[in-house]
């Protein structure tokens, strides 16, 4: 049975310590919990993005190529890790969550690839952007419904990969590869080092 | 008034307590997933979780996960009432500076 001490063998000091070491501990495993799947997802979409839009600005006639093998090898990749990540914190709930988020972006692609055949962009750089904000908005939801702590990356990305398409179209590919793709990167990394 | 509970005051255990009873009453954490929370090595979070355990405080499933042994940890309903009262108290002794 587990002995209980008398309270006045504790200090102020010693007992405002041990609540230090408590919030941290509980911010830490918050941040840690909230931000594995971030963590999978950002490094793998970045490496996606960063070999798939430099292979467009630079070698675009083996791009589509280097887009379905990364976006395949990608997916993959993403969904193993994230699995086995996953199965690091066990919970009755995962299962039906799991499924809503498949059935989710399942959705998602749909309505991207509808909304394309309907807006008919007219070249290579419009598609993309339309892919980029269904994506990103895809991750907005995830973020708002799942961990509102991996909410704030998609939007900065949203906002260079506009400020690449509207500003600088000469280099939008390169733009993406290197802020979009390498940024994601950076992020993962340092999410990481955070935890 | 609540009572500080020696168990859970140990530096250790206070962070493994803090951490399980952080996430929802359903969730199990992978022992490694744990020790890397804490930065501690296996044997000493397995001493702890092992008194723990002893007190009731938290629950330990082993189990196979693909033909590999694994232990996943759990805080107990008496673990989390005993670990939001030590809270209490530590925040009286505080109130009371």
């Amino acid at each position: 049975m587990a002995k209980k001490s008398d309270p006045m063998n504790i200090s102020p000091n010693e007992a405002e310590e041990a609540l230090a070491t408590i919030q941290a501990m509980r911010k830490k495993t918050l941040h840690s919990y909230a931000n594995s799947g971030t963590y999978i997802t950002l490094i793998v979409t970045g490496i996606v993005w960063l070999v798939g839009f430099l292979s467009t600005q630079f070698v675009p006639e083996i791009s589509g190529y280097v887009w379905t093998v990364g976006s395949i090898l990608g997916t993959i990749l993403g969904t193993v890790l994230g699995f086995r990540m996953g199965k690091r914190v066990r919970s009755p709930s995962t299962a039906p969550t799991a499924k809503r988020i498949g059935l989710f972006w399942l959705l998602l692609v749909f309505y991207g690839i509808a909304t394309i055949a309907v807006a008919r962009p007219t070249d290579g750089k419009q598609a993309t952007i339309f892919i980029v904000l269904f994506i990103m908005l895809g991750q907005l939801a995830m973020g708002l419904l799942f961990s509102f702590s991996s909410v704030w990356w998609a939007l900065p990305i949203t906002a260079l990969a506009l400020v690449g398409y509207f500003l600088l179209p000469s280099i939008f590919y390169l733009w993406m590869g290197v802020l979009g793709g390498g940024g994601m990167i950076v992020l993962a990394l340092y999410i990481r080092s955070r935890w | 008034m609540a009572a500080l509970n020696e168990t859970i005051h140990q530096p250790v255990r206070l962070r493994i307590m803090a951490a399980l009873v952080t996430l929802e009453p359903t969730n199990e954490v992978d022992f490694s997933y744990l020790r890397d929370l804490l930065q501690v090595t296996d044997g000493n979070l397995g001493a702890h979780l092992r008194k723990l355990e002893e007190a009731g405080y938290i629950a330990v499933n082993k189990l196979f996960v693909e033909r590999k042994p694994r232990t996943f940890v759990s805080a107990t309903p008496a673990g989390r009432k005993v670990f939001h009262e030590h809270v209490a108290a530590l925040e009286s002794i505080l109130k009371s500076k």
